[in-house]
């Protein structure tokens, strides 16, 4: 598009002179230039020189339009438009000073003449004028000059303007009117111009063709500075219809320059046509114009030797065609897009895309090479045409050329024959490099299908542009495009494609001399899966590329090559012509195959363990699987397979091939295994199984299998699972038998290229000895015994931790805060070392580390069948059960770094129980009963605690009961006060041991009774707890340690009670026993212990088995501190256990009511007087019996 | 003329393709076909583009090369078929007529139980009933 000329790719822009006053011809040109539609300013500042102006642009067309004329010489003339466009004003300003105007005579003279030079010379040219009067002085013009002036220049009024450059105010305003002014009259003298060509075209008068497109063109270029689109649009039409009826009747002689000129002409017309259908929106138009256009000019080929000049020209086309839609579609991009497509059938969505047609452009002008190609050699002295001779140039026609020939001073063009333009448009297009023009436009295509996300088109580009970077031999650029496109080809499994790209990249990398890439690609393309049918159907030499046609035979061939390269042989003489290829001794050669490249083709290495875990030190299956789809038989000269774990590192050589040298150097220290054969069958598995041993636990992968083939070529290829393995790039599309990598299908599906070692196992023994379950409160030993059964230990480590069994919780020492112990309800207290031993003399590094619920002892160094041990001590502070785990870790082997550690885990339940249940029991003396006024509020007596009279005695009943599974043996029983308490009442007994260690069979219960006096008057007496000390009753098995165990203090606190003073405390006096018949003295006593007077109702009810004398009821007044007795006289009737009398004393003051209980109330009769040794049972001793 | 037709896989693999010309343009047509994909890829993705008929099969003119025209049809299991033809003036109904029995015999050839799916079409049989469809192209709507 940039080889148009400038007037022809931009719209036309009217052209108008300005003359004279030259100061303000830059201030009017710019405002018109600013204006909407802009003008072109021709600015002259003398007002003579308009005549040389006009005159000189007339000599060129010199001999007018003659209708009648024979044959016109042209269609269009080259310059016509630029001279319309720059020279030939349609508007000429003739700007006047006012001064000028308004002045003396001899002025105004020569204004008039000026006047009437530039009328005489626009005239003829129907140019237009407009007079201009520049105010230059404050006084005003003369209203009859003006007149006259406007008389002179035959103008209609509006055309003399009036300018005022000195007062800014009306600049402004001036301008605008010039401006309109001028844009009318252009305007009328383009619709003039117009309209004298079209009635030309309308009466067709004119006899021939090419004026008849002349005047066509002539009408729509004024169209066109008219801004009249579509009448420019129509007429161009017309000129470029008319033009194609030329064709057929274009046998003029110069036969080539004919069809050179029509097809120029068609260029330029359709380009005007395209340009003003796409800025006018309408892209299918123009697209379907564009067709149109190429359809019926794509046959005209011309003669032979001018052939390439027609593609040049076609290609030309869809250059043009693709920059303008690319810019088109810049600026009118949201009407190109729309769904388009359906309402016109024909087109799709990629014929809006200049891709498209840049791409086509690259292939004409490839066509165009190819013609020029064959024109050159159809020309015997195609070497002599260089053109420097030929003083050939375009001619004033449009798509003519004439020679320039020297006369004297002055220039002829001199036609030229067809044999002459031939020569010279060869001579031409010998200058033209076709490659780099071919690229650049592949490249545009590339770029902009890329951006399209159109790959596989652009990657179609690029495989054409790296065509032409491989036959210009640029191969750097080729490889990079090729590559690219390769990743694709090989990605969508398109073969036939991929062969051609790695041909070109297996030439390149053979030019450029890089023996990797050359055996690389050479690799690849022998184990493509190229279908026996399709090669021999379809590639024929001619068409593919170097390499060849994509067949079974030609696949052989490359592998050949290949193989002979890297075996040293003379091979290279056949590849290196260029440079040289070589594998030998210097130059070895090392590929890499990893789980994503495609030379998985050419050798995939599948590897399986049989095992899945394997022993240390035992030997397990291992099964090597190799394929390849190489068309041919490779045979190996050895394996190399490689761990993790370099010592199983082996290498499996082939039997049949004497091992060389220099394998046999490299194998120093390797394990061997030999193969009776290593040959790679097509597409058949070769499977190897050998037998490894690791003596290292952990993981053991297969890493690398390593192929050698010949002295200096090695394939490195990446071990593969048959488990988790793809399947090969390609040939997975292709109908071909499958088989496993290994024998066992089991293993093809499961097997993996790791298994896992195991530790060795441990040969020590770990031994938790505990009895029975822990008791809460005491130190529970737990004996640990390590023996070794042939196994030295080295740094031997014990870890122990405590872990609880429900919650699974573990007491770790981040959960226990430091100032809780309750939170451990389980504590590991520590670790005795063995018996004898003591820690200073322990010859090792003992690391002892106690935590709450973590431990970690160090062990001696221990040959092989000692044993040592040590005593763990757990206290329980809650009954639970926890799970003890105890772990020992040890190297068997001095040296640390060499030997493995191996770990021995132990764990033990352990039950903890509470030993005693420790209960309490609060009474008040025998028949004693004092009024405690807590008690008679109902309300408060269920919440309230334990009242205790003040003063008076109170019995504390403790009694302790074994409840666990084994028999303890007590020390004492007491109460004793919390620390910082003081005690406030009597004890009795304080603190006294028992006499010896009282046994307590598991369920047996112990008791002790205290007398307690409070002394102090509280709603919260704090009475301490039963403290209990105690042990396990070690039986005759225990050891000396018996003597270390301590006693078990268990306590059991009490709860607070409350003390008060009772007002009245009745007590009732009986003998302890009574003899039939025999009267005894019955009283109850009401002490009053208040300061009051206390009134007592009391009433006896009688009883069967006694007598009595006394009241049976009353109200007696018992005076304060004072004490009233009731007294009886009874005699029993009965003997045996007998109900007493009841009283009943009712206190009317607090309106409470005694009455003895029952057993307080009865009384053994005897029949007679019994016979008692009274010396050593006293009243406690009845008293303790009565209460069980 | 029908030059070239093929069936493109999942992976825009080709599994059968086969050219109908005595000229050495066999590479050209992949070529062709290859890049015909594009044009499927966009017409699949951008629904809207490819008219109102949402099931249908047959994808319509793809892609107008120089000398080519090309067709598309998309199976309901994404199967491609591409149709390359010479004949500058094809009946939208002939074309419909071929891809349907195209179909047809690929249905056939695909439901062979010694056919494993996705790997590329061998059948012999079906590639003799595609050359019949091929030969008979256009000739059922003329009679």
């Amino acid at each position: 598009m940039e080889d148009y000329p400038e007037e022809l790719r931009t719209p036309p822009v009217g052209l108008i002179a300005l003359v004279g006053c030259p100061e303000h011809h830059s201030l009017i040109t710019t405002h018109l230039l600013s204006e909407q539609p802009p003008s072109n300013t021709l600015a002259l500042p003398d007002i003579a020189k308009i005549s040389l102006l006009l005159s000189s642009a007339d000599k060129s067309s010199l001999p007018p339009p003659d209708p009648s004329s024979s044959p016109t010489a042209g269609i269009l003339k080259r310059d016509w438009l630029h001279k319309h466009r720059t020279r030939v004003p349609a508007v000429v300003a003739a700007l006047f000073i006012s001064d000028h105007v308004s002045g003396d005579p001899a002025q105004w003279l020569q204004l008039c003449s000026d006047l009437e030079n530039l009328k005489a010379v626009i005239r003829p040219k129907n140019i237009k004028l407009a007079v201009v009067v520049v105010h230059s002085s404050s006084d005003d013009i003369s209203e009859d000059r003006m007149i006259a002036l406007r008389k002179r220049a035959e103008l209609d009024s509006k055309y003399l303007v009036v300018f005022n450059p000195a007062d800014s105010s009306q600049l402004e305003q001036s301008l605008n009117k010039l401006g309109s002014t001028f844009a009318e009259l252009a305007n009328t003298y383009y619709r003039d111009e117009g309209r004298r060509i079209k009635t030309r075209v309308e009466r067709k008068s004119f006899n021939s063709i090419e004026l008849n497109i002349r005047y066509c063109f002539k009408v729509a270029v004024s169209a066109e500075f008219r801004r009249d689109w579509v009448e420019a649009l129509r007429f161009y039409e017309d000129a470029y219809y008319t033009l194609r009826e030329m064709i057929g009747t274009a046998n003029r002689l110069p036969v080539i320059q004919r069809l050179i000129e029509i097809k120029t002409v068609a260029e330029q017309l359709h380009f005007k046509i395209s340009t003003l259908l796409l800025h006018g929106g309408k892209v299918i138009e123009a697209v379907t114009w564009f067709h149109q256009h190429f359809a019926s000019y794509r046959k005209l080929l011309g003669p032979a030797e001018a052939i390439f000049l027609h593609w040049e020209w076609v290609s030309r086309q869809f250059l043009v065609f693709a920059e303008l839609l690319e810019t088109s579609s810049k600026t009118i991009h949201s009407n190109s897009s729309p769904a388009l497509g359906t309402s016109e059938r024909s087109l799709t969505e990629w014929k809006f895309q200049p891709a498209y047609y840049y791409q086509l452009a690259g292939h004409y002008l490839k066509e165009k090479r190819t013609s020029f190609e064959l024109a050159l050699s159809m020309l015997q002295n195609a070497d002599e045409i260089d053109g420097s001779a030929e003083s050939v140039t375009p001619a004033i026609y449009v798509g003519q050329f004439a020679r320039l020939l020297e006369q004297g001073d002055a220039f002829v063009m001199q036609p030229l024959t067809d044999e002459e333009y031939t020569r010279y448009a060869i001579a031409e297009a010998k200058r033209f490099q076709d490659s780099f023009e071919i690229i650049a436009l592949l490249k545009r295509s590339y770029e902009s299908y890329t951006n399209l996300k159109a790959q596989r088109m652009a990657s179609r580009c690029g495989f054409q542009m790296a065509q032409e970077y491989f036959a210009m031999g640029d191969l750097n650029n080729a490889k990079q495009l090729l590559d690219v496109i390769a990743a694709l080809y090989r990605k969508e499994g398109w073969v036939t494609l991929l062969w051609e790209v790695l041909g070109f990249l297996r030439e390149c990398s053979r030019k450029r001399g890089i023996v990797k890439e050359f055996i690389e690609y050479s690799l690849e393309m022998a184990a493509l899966p190229v279908s026996p049918c399709t090669g021999v159907q379809s590639f024929r030499t001619k068409e593919c590329g170097p390499a060849g046609p994509a067949s079974l035979a030609q696949r052989e061939n490359i592998h050949n090559e290949v193989f002979q390269l890297v075996s040293g042989e003379i091979g290279a003489v056949s590849v290196g012509d260029s440079t040289d290829l070589k594998v030998n001794r210097d130059s070895p050669l090392h590929l890499e195959i990893d789980l994503v490249s495609p030379l998985r083709m050419a050798l995939l290495a599948s590897v399986a363990f049989h095992e899945q875990i394997i022993k240390p030190g035992v030997p397990a299956l291992i099964t090597l699987s190799l394929l390849s789809q190489l068309p041919l038989t490779v045979d190996l000269d050895q394996l190399e397979v490689q761990f993790n774990q370099s010592e199983c590192n082996f290498i499996i050589i082939n039997s049949q091939k004497p091992p060389s040298a220099e394998i046999s150097t490299s194998q120093q220290g390797r394990h061997v295994e030999s193969a009776p054969s290593l040959a790679l069958v097509t597409n058949k598995w070769l499977r190897l199984t050998y037998e490894i041993k690791s003596e290292q636990s952990g993981k053991l992968e297969c890493i690398y299998v390593i192929a050698k083939m010949g002295p200096h070529f090695t394939i490195c290829c990446r071990a593969e699972s048959p488990a988790s393995m793809d399947d090969l790039p390609l040939w997975k599309f292709e109908d071909r038998v499958e088989t496993f990598p290994t024998k066992d299908p089991v293993l093809a599906f499961s097997g993996q290229k790791l298994a896992q070692v195991e530790e060795p196992d441990p040969q020590v023994d770990l031994v938790l000895g505990a009895t029975g379950p822990a008791l809460v409160g005491e130190c529970f030993v737990v004996p640990v015994t390590v023996a070794s059964k042939g196994h030295d230990i080295f740094s031997g480590e014990l870890k122990i931790n405590l872990v609880d069994v429900r919650g699974g919780g573990l007491f770790s020492p981040r959960e226990a805060e430091p100032f809780s112990m309750d939170n451990h309800h389980v504590e590991l207290l520590g670790v005795n070392g063995p018996e004898g031993e003591d820690e200073s003399t322990g010859g090792y590094d003992k690391i002892k580390k106690i935590q709450q619920s973590f431990g970690l002892v160090s062990l001696p160094i221990m040959k092989d069948g000692e044993s040592w041990s040590c005593k763990l001590e757990i206290k329980w502070h809650r009954p639970k059960p926890i799970m003890l785990f105890v772990s020992l870790s040890y190297f068997p082997d001095s040296n640390e770094m060499t030997s493995q550690k191996i770990h021995v885990h132990k764990n033990l339940q352990i039950e903890g129980k509470s030993a005693v249940l420790i209960s309490h029991h609060f009474m008040l003396p025998f028949r004693q009963d004092p009024l405690l006024l807590s008690k008679l509020k109902p309300a408060s007596s269920s919440d309230q605690g334990t009242s205790l009279p003040l003063n008076e005695t109170s019995i504390v009943l403790a009694s302790a009961k074994n409840c666990s599974e084994v028999p303890l043996q007590l020390q004492s029983m007491s109460i004793e006060m919390d620390d910082d308490v003081e005690r406030s009442f009597t004890l009795q007994p304080s603190s006294e041991d028992l006499l010896g260690p009282a046994y307590l069979v598991p369920g047996e219960e112990f008791k002790k009774v205290f007398t307690i006096i409070p002394e102090v008057e509280s709603s919260n007496l704090n009475l301490g707890s039963v403290s209990l000390r105690w042990r396990r009753n070690l039986q005759n098995k225990d050891r000396s340690s018996s003597a270390a165990e301590a006693w078990v203090l268990t306590r059991h606190k009490l709860p607070d009670v409350n003390v008060e003073l009772s007002p009245l405390v009745l007590t009732v006096d009986c003998p302890p026993y009574a003899i039939l018949g025999d009267p005894f003295t019955y009283s109850v006593k009401i002490r009053n212990q208040t300061q009051l007077l206390q009134e007592v109702k009391f009433s006896l009810a009688d009883a069967q088995s006694f007598v009595l004398s006394g009241s049976h009821s009353d109200t007696v007044f018992v005076l304060p501190k004072s004490e009233h007795v009731l007294g009886y006289k009874i005699v029993p009737l009965a003997s045996g256990l007998q109900q007493l009398p009841r009283v009943t004393v009712t206190s009317v003051r607090y309106s409470a009511v005694f009455q003895l209980s029952n057993a307080a109330s009865t009384v053994f009769v005897f029949p007679t007087k019994p016979h008692f040794k009274t010396a050593d049972v006293g009243d406690k001793g009845i008293e303790s019996v009565v209460a069980e | 003329m029908i030059v070239c037709v093929a069936v493109i896989g999942h992976q825009n693999n080709p599994l059968y393709i086969q050219s109908f010309t005595e000229a050495d343009d066999a590479l050209k047509l992949h070529h062709i076909v290859h890049c015909s994909l594009d044009v499927v890829e966009e017409r699949v993705n951008n629904p809207k583009k490819s008219g109102p008929t949402l099931n249908e099969t047959f994808l319509g003119l793809l892609y107008p090369t120089e000398n080519y025209k090309v067709y598309g049809y998309l199976t309901n299991t994404k199967v491609k078929f591409i149709l390359v033809t010479t004949d500058l003036d094809v009946r939208d109904a002939d074309v419909r007529n071929f891809f349907r029995r195209f179909h047809a015999a690929y249905v056939d050839a695909v439901s062979n139980p010694f056919h494993v799916p996705g790997k590329k079409i061998t059948s012999k049989t079906f590639a003799e009933r595609v050359s019949n469809i091929v030969k008979s192209f256009g000739l059922s709507s003329a009679s």
